[in-house]
């Protein structure tokens, strides 16, 4: 096993970290009526890539996520990764990174990223060691030792990407991580977030409400209409990598930001 | 460094004042004896009269454990019913919550119609008298869990097995830990309040039966026994507390149980 900074991009056989999302449907049943969450949603995700869902509130965006992640079923559709249909919870193919940090507060930081290891009885000893390099990889080295109340928001979601990285799973889906955090933390850490993909190379799927975080992450930005959701458009942003902060404020960037916007003006 | 005392110097020094003041008060004849025996005799008494103490403390002890295994047994086990499945709690939190202001000793009279003058009343009513509060916490420890750990500990693929030791125990146990300080402190109060009431053994009862005959230097002496079994309780929960929940310290709930367990709390009867 390789210490994960060092982990080489996809091994191109394995056609690790592809995602294909099939007519999937979404009905949530209440005692009155049926809500149709998500209406035929079909997607390809392309190794490697980092895309990003946006939508208006209540699109269905983090429910999709959320059943990529295993952690619900749709009604209709499949998903598959890696090939393979996700039907439960499979942290070899998925690691996933929620918006509150969600942290045990009673494990430090290193037992927080060890977590899911430990689920699997992996020996102590390697558990250490992985944990170490994934904490390595977000910028905490030294901090393994800290409980989650000793630590800033932004040092919490750090936590949170590593353990989501430990076992090294090809795809990381990220529920709007950085929502929580103050505008200049939330800079910062997705630069962090772009230095650490580029790193690693996993297959990374993003939500998110802020449309210029949307833009400035990622290589597609996949764009979602309220109930029923649907997708409207995926744009492909062609900006140049690293991304930087002049770009912000640039013509390309504009016109992609108030492409997603009329969009999301017309559903909202 | 300047001459001010830390709080816990200080806190030390006023028991200190408060038991020399408990001495020098009725030998100067500043209290009467009868209101206030000094501490000498009220020690002396005790000491004379040992044997008898020390069956009694055997007896309220004996109670005290087990109305505490009752109420704390039965208050996490449905405590932790009540906290994870909506159904019983819609049926039973209702009743627990107005039970909760019912003064419980009318129902005292009941156990010894029901259970006789002996232990077994005692511990009846202890242990219903403790069972509530650790009950509520319990329920509410675990109705308060964070859903985003059991989603995160799901998303990693934890088995419920898993999400049950690893999650949600330790996310409960620092509202239980302070469930379990009250309803322990209640099950103290419930035995020695039932013994001083009707019985014929016991702590409470030997200080309630020193109290007719007016001898208060063996009134005192219970009632040290008693403020020494409630320090003693006081002390294994702040134990317990640093061995089981070091993670709550920092976080808002830690601090306002710090600032609780410093002095010493004990609840109105």
């Amino acid at each position: 096993m390789q210490p994960l900074a060092n982990v080489t991009p996809l091994k191109p056989a394995a056609r690790a970290g592809a995602i294909e999302v099939k007519n999937v449907g979404q009905v949530f049943k209440t005692r009155s009526q049926d809500v149709v969450a998500l209406e035929d949603v079909s997607l390809e995700i392309k190794p490697g890539r980092f895309v990003v869902l946006v939508g208006p509130s209540g699109c269905g965006k983090s429910t999709l996520l959320m059943m990529m992640a295993g952690l619900r079923q749709q009604t209709a559709g499949t998903i598959t990764i890696n090939g393979a249909p996700i039907l439960q919870p499979d942290p070899d193919r998925v690691g996933v990174v929620f918006q509150e940090a969600s942290l045990f507060p009673w494990l430090t930081a290193e037992d927080n990223v060890e977590f899911p290891l430990a689920l699997r009885g992996v020996p102590k000893a390697e558990r250490r060691a992985k944990a170490q390099d994934a904490l390595k990889l977000v910028g905490l080295e030294g901090f393994g030792k800290r409980h989650p109340h000793e630590l800033s928001g932004g040092m919490k979601q750090r936590v949170s990407i590593a353990r989501g990285l430990v076992q090294d799973p090809p795809v990381l889906l990220m529920d709007e991580p950085f929502a929580a955090l103050d505008e200049q933390t939330r800079m910062t850490m997705g630069d962090e977030l772009l230095r650490i993909w580029a790193a690693t190379g996993k297959t990374v799927v993003f939500v998110t409400h802020s449309l210029t975080e949307a833009v400035y992450l990622a290589d597609e930005v996949i764009v979602m209409s309220a109930r029923p959701g649907r997708i409207v458009d995926h744009l492909q942003v062609q900006l140049p990598r690293p991304r930087t902060y002049e770009m912000l404020s640039g013509d390309a960037f504009g016109s992609l930001r108030d492409r997603i916007w009329r969009h999301i003006r017309k559903s909202a | 460094m300047s001459a001010r005392i830390s709080a816990k110097t200080l806190r030390y020094l006023i028991v200190i004042g408060l038991i020399a003041l408990w001495e020098l008060l009725p030998r100067t004849g500043l209290i009467p004896e009868l209101f206030l025996p000094s501490l000498s005799s009220t020690l002396m008494a005790g000491w004379t009269e040992a044997g008898e103490y020390g069956h009694a403390l055997g007896v309220t002890l004996y109670e005290v454990v087990v109305s505490m295994a009752f109420a704390c047994g039965g208050g996490i086990l449905l405590g932790a019913v009540v906290g994870s499945l909506p159904r019983p709690r819609v049926l039973i939190m209702p009743m627990i919550s107005s039970l909760y202001a019912v003064p419980l000793v009318i129902l005292y009279p009941v156990f010894t119609v029901w259970l006789g003058i002996g232990s077994e009343s005692k511990i009846a009513f202890a242990s219903i008298y403790g069972f509530l509060p650790t009950m509520l916490a319990t329920a509410a420890g675990i109705q308060t869990i964070d859903p985003q750990l059991l989603l995160a500990a799901r998303s990693m693929g934890a088995p419920l097995g898993q999400r049950l030791v690893r999650v949600i125990i330790p996310a409960a146990i620092p509202t239980v830990l302070s469930g379990l300080r009250v309803g322990g402190a209640l099950v103290i109060v419930g035995v020695v309040v039932s013994e001083m009431l009707i019985s014929s053994a016991g702590i409470g009862y030997l200080i309630s039966r020193y109290r007719t005959i007016l001898d208060s230097p063996h009134v005192f002496a219970g009632v040290l026994l008693v403020l020494f079994l409630a320090i003693a309780f006081n002390a294994a929960i702040r134990w317990i507390e640093r061995k089981a929940a070091i993670w709550q310290t920092g976080t808002r709930a830690g601090q306002a149980n710090d600032e609780i367990a410093s002095g010493t709390m004990q609840p109105a009867t």
